[in-house]
């Protein structure tokens, strides 16, 4: 019993991961129809420029090994800050390079060009900090904290608590605000949307700067929970964007529910056999594929024939 | 053809005097190498470049093959041809797992679903040791041999080539038939494809079952050559550098080959410098496509056609002699037999609120022209939608000949005898105006897969047939000139008129068309009037929707009338034109004096002995 309230907490801060990634895939893919499928390693960059934020905060090289002593809250804070503006910058660099060239065109060509973004993302992020996995201490410590005989640590609580702010200051700029209002505008019609007044390029652009920002922060979350490694984009990204399909890709709200459903079967699969995880979660998708293709919140595409 | 021929025998006599003049291990390995990539790239392009389809996972199936030769030779002690054979067929059974999703997603969420296989894969060889080894691997894969004679650098260099050749032209027999087209169609237009009886289900299972053979036969061969597997094979990076190869090389017969022998030579060469590697196809995938979206052979295609003009010539058009005659239909019914050809028994669809079909029943009469009019959103294009099977009733009945038809696919509607066209378009744009004709021939065509894929005399008898009934077709709409041209750089009163030509093509007993005289001038409208006339007279059934009046009033037999779902009355035309309910749903009955922007006019006419207002030819 202990075992599976400690499974679903370790797994609702991973699907608070999932979730924040999962909304930025459903972002873009909602204004542009595209989605970086290099996004998981937006996810790496976010968490090793903090790690080197961090480093250099602290004296040290920006290669070096982070101790908890280094990381205090205000550290970690503006880490955060120059992670977001990296990615932001990255997400603009993504759009113009990778996206914005082959825009309408049929055919996978941007999602080739995402991909090649992130392998060069990747290998950069190899070539300064090596394949090895980097520690980054929690700024909140790492006592674990008891709730019914299952442990919580202190950045898992951070996860969640970031996770549900993002998504209500989300929720409430998209419905609530002109701003909200002009990229809801851009998602439905582009064309009605440019007719209306409505900058659609600078949508667009911050539609990928958000999402980029939205995969650092996730990046900047996770790297204190499993250590932060070139390598650990893909996986994760997948597993956001397996919630984002099961959620539904073009509700956010569905995103974030597909997040934590998933982060808490991964971690339940995880109790009794780890080497299911993947096949089960995969099974789940083809499954929600089967019987509800537009995920279990999204809106059924309307085709007119 | 000839020129194919000689071009073969060149490749053929390369394939076999390079590896054999020379003598360098590390050369021979990178032919070993080019061909087994060119070997799985061939098929993925049938997956990717010919049906449209994305997959980011088939290292998922290079390790099917890869695994299943190694299990089978060392824990089976099977065979190892055998095994090799096997390797493909176990290929092909996760081809069709992957092909799954497909059925129900497109774009990126397949992309994605197709990295997911890839990566569960990945996950099972490497975690699951017992069976799969993980990264200790499993050694002593054993190898094919001739004779006993175990095979060396030089002798797998040409095994693999003669895999890579015999896949080539086993996939241009199948390619240039009606399969190439199928798949092409299910690539430009799913719902048109179904429309004209192809199977879309069916093309896409089978395009990623081929790229599956392939692709597992590359990794048995690996596998085989090597004599060990790991799980270090079978990675993301593999997937990326299959569908590279394809993007890269280009959509053409060759653009596979050009992007694994180039690729092939880089990776050799960057091998070196493993950093550099990486950057190298980080930066190919980002700005190949875009510098040469037509890839390799595109670009050299273009630059060629540059320096050699006449080089790229179109398409040979079948000439048509008078001696084989006009083109007629092959189900032609007679006005005077009675009975009924189509019966709809209250029918139902709703889309939320919306309700488009409203318990709606008619019989539609062989050889007879029936006409469906109503106002804009009145139901008609949904009506016609559930009769060929695009969409599906949420209740009542539709028999046709006899047969219920009411839960059938599109495709099966259409091999059953109904074609269709479409109120916006659906032509498939960047195949020639001859090739959509010929896909609308696909149903009529038995040759059967192995047939066409071995280019036996059958299959190569019915094509040519095929050719030269879609050149009557095309003669009777006359478009035979416009045979070779794209469909999509016709002007738009041809693409119609192609449309149709593609719909008579399925021979269908009923003709169902959607708005055909929409955006056309008044000199095509007449022109398409005329057509239909024809039609009607060589014992055509048809079922049109339509907003010139005067076309309706000169063609039909027989008029139906929908408003908001519902049929409001049905009748010879002239009756209709009187009728006031329906010239109420049109004008509405207070101001008629609103509505002339209609297609239809209100006037009271002077030869009526009525003073209502009549429907009246625009």
């Amino acid at each position: 019993m202990i075992n599976l309230l400690q499974a679903l907490l370790s797994g609702l801060a991973l699907g608070g991961i999932y979730a924040l990634v999962a909304l930025g895939f459903s972002i873009t893919h909602t204004t542009t129809k595209t989605l970086n499928f290099g996004q998981g390693e937006f996810l790496v960059a976010g968490s090793l420029v903090a790690v080197g934020t961090l480093l250099l905060l602290s004296g040290k090289s920006y290669t070096g090994v982070l101790t908890s002593a280094d990381v205090s809250l205000a550290k970690y804070g503006i880490a955060l800050l120059v992670s977001l503006v990296v990615l932001g910058t990255l997400g603009v660099i993504l759009y113009f390079t990778a996206v914005r060239p082959f825009f309408g065109s049929a055919g996978m060509s941007w999602v080739m060009s995402t991909i090649g973004f992130g392998i060069i993302l990747q290998n950069t992020a190899l070539a300064i900090w090596g394949p090895g996995s980097l520690a980054m201490p929690s700024p909140l410590g790492e006592d674990v904290i008891r709730i019914g005989g299952a442990g919580i640590r202190p950045q898992e609580i951070l996860v969640l608590v970031v996770t549900a702010v993002v998504m209500l200051v989300l929720d409430y700029i998209l419905r609530r605000t002109r701003i909200g209002k002009a990229v809801r505008a851009v998602a439905a019609n582009r064309q009605a949307a440019a007719l209306m007044g409505i900058n659609v390029a600078a949508i667009v652009v911050l539609a990928f700067v958000v999402s980029s920002g939205l995969a650092g922060l996730a990046g900047l979350l996770i790297a204190p929970i499993t250590t932060a490694s070139v390598f650990m984009g893909l996986a994760i990204a997948l597993k956001a964007f397996s919630a984002a399909i099961v959620g539904g890709l073009t509700s956010p709200r569905g995103c974030i529910a597909g997040g934590f459903l998933l982060g808490c079967i991964e971690a339940l699969v995880g109790l009794w056999r780890a080497e299911m995880r993947e096949i089960t979660i995969f099974a789940l998708i083809i499954l929600v594929l089967v019987i509800k293709p537009e995920g279990l919140f999204g809106q059924k595409p309307f085709e007119k024939v | 053809m000839r020129a194919h021929t000689i071009g073969i025998i060149v490749a053929a006599g390369l394939a076999v005097a390079v590896p054999a003049l020379l003598d360098n291990e590390f050369y021979l390995k990178i032919i070993f190498t080019a061909g087994l990539y060119y070997l799985a790239a061939c098929g993925l392009n049938v997956l990717v470049g010919w049906t449209g389809q994305k997959s980011l996972g088939h290292a998922g199936l290079f390790a099917a093959g890869a695994y299943t030769a190694a299990l089978l030779t060392t824990k089976g002690g099977w065979n190892p041809w055998l095994a090799l054979v096997a390797s493909g067929v176990v290929a092909a059974a996760f081809g069709v797992l992957i092909a799954l999703p497909s059925l129900r997603v497109k774009g990126p969420s397949l992309a994605m679903v197709t990295i997911g296989f890839g990566i569960v894969v990945e996950k099972i060889v490497t975690e699951w040791q017992d069976i799969f080894g993980g990264q200790q691997g499993i050694y002593g894969v054993a190898a094919p041999s001739f004779g006993g004679q175990a095979l060396g650098t030089r002798e797998w260099a040409w095994l693999v080539l003669a895999f890579a050749f015999a896949a080539h032209l086993l996939l241009r027999n199948l390619l240039s038939g009606k399969y190439g087209r199928a798949f092409q169609a299910v690539q430009a237009a799913e719902v048109a494809a179904e429309s004209v009886g192809i199977n879309v289900y069916r093309m896409k299972v089978l395009a990623f079952v081929i790229s599956a053979v392939t692709c597992g036969l590359a990794g048995a061969l690996l596998a085989q050559q090597n004599q060990y597997i790991n799980s270090d094979f079978i990675t993301f990076n593999l997937s990326i550098f299959l569908l590279l190869i394809v993007l890269f090389g280009g959509p053409s017969w060759y653009g596979p080959m050009l992007g694994a022998v180039v690729l092939t030579l880089l990776d050799a060469f960057l091998a070196r410098w493993p950093h550099l590697q990486h950057f190298t196809y980080g930066a190919l995938l980002l700005f190949a496509l875009y510098a040469m979206p037509q890839g390799l052979a595109g670009a050299l295609g273009q630059l060629g056609r540059k320096l050699w003009p006449g080089l790229g010539r179109a398409a040979a058009v079948p000439v048509v002699s008078a001696a084989q005659g006009e083109w007629v239909p092959r189900f032609a019914a007679s006005r005077d037999a009675g009975g009924v050809m189509l019966k709809a028994v209250d029918l139902c669809k709703a889309y939320g609120g919306v309700v488009p079909t409203n318990h709606v029943s008619f019989e539609l009469r062989p050889g007879h022209v029936h006409a469906l009019i109503g106002p804009n959103g009145a139901g008609k294009t949904t009506l016609l939608n559930m009769l060929s099977g695009v969409v599906g009733a949420d209740s009542g009945r539709i028999e046709f000949a006899g047969v219920d038809i009411t839960r059938l696919r599109a495709s099966e509607v259409c091999a059953l005898g109904i074609g269709r066209t479409f109120q916006n378009l659906k032509l498939f744009p960047h195949m020639s105006v001859l090739d959509n004709v010929l896909a609308g021939l696909h149903p009529h065509l038995v040759v059967g897969f192995w047939a066409s894929l071995l280019g036996l005399p059958a299959a190569r008898r019915e094509e040519a047939e095929a050719r030269q009934e879609a050149a009557r077709l095309l003669h009777f709409a006359g478009l035979l000139e416009r045979a070779g041209d794209a469909a999509g750089s016709l002007p738009y009163g041809l693409q119609r008129r192609l449309e149709l030509a593609r719909a008579l093509a399925t021979h269908p007993r009923l003709l169902l068309l959607d708005e055909p005289a929409a955006g056309l001038n008044p000199q095509e409208t007449a022109a398409l009037t005329q057509l239909i006339g024809r039609l009607r007279d060589k014992g055509m059934t048809v079922l049109l929707i339509e907003h010139h009046m005067d076309l309706v009033m000169q063609v039909s037999d027989h008029v139906l009338v929908l408003d908001y779902g519902a049929k409001i009355a049905e009748g010879p035309p002239a009756a209709m034109q009187r009728d006031p309910r329906v010239i109420a749903a049109y004008l509405g009955i207070e101001d008629s004096e609103d509505s002339e922007d209609k297609p239809v006019t209100a006037a009271p006419s002077a030869s009526s002995a009525s003073s209502a207002p009549t429907l009246q030819p625009a």
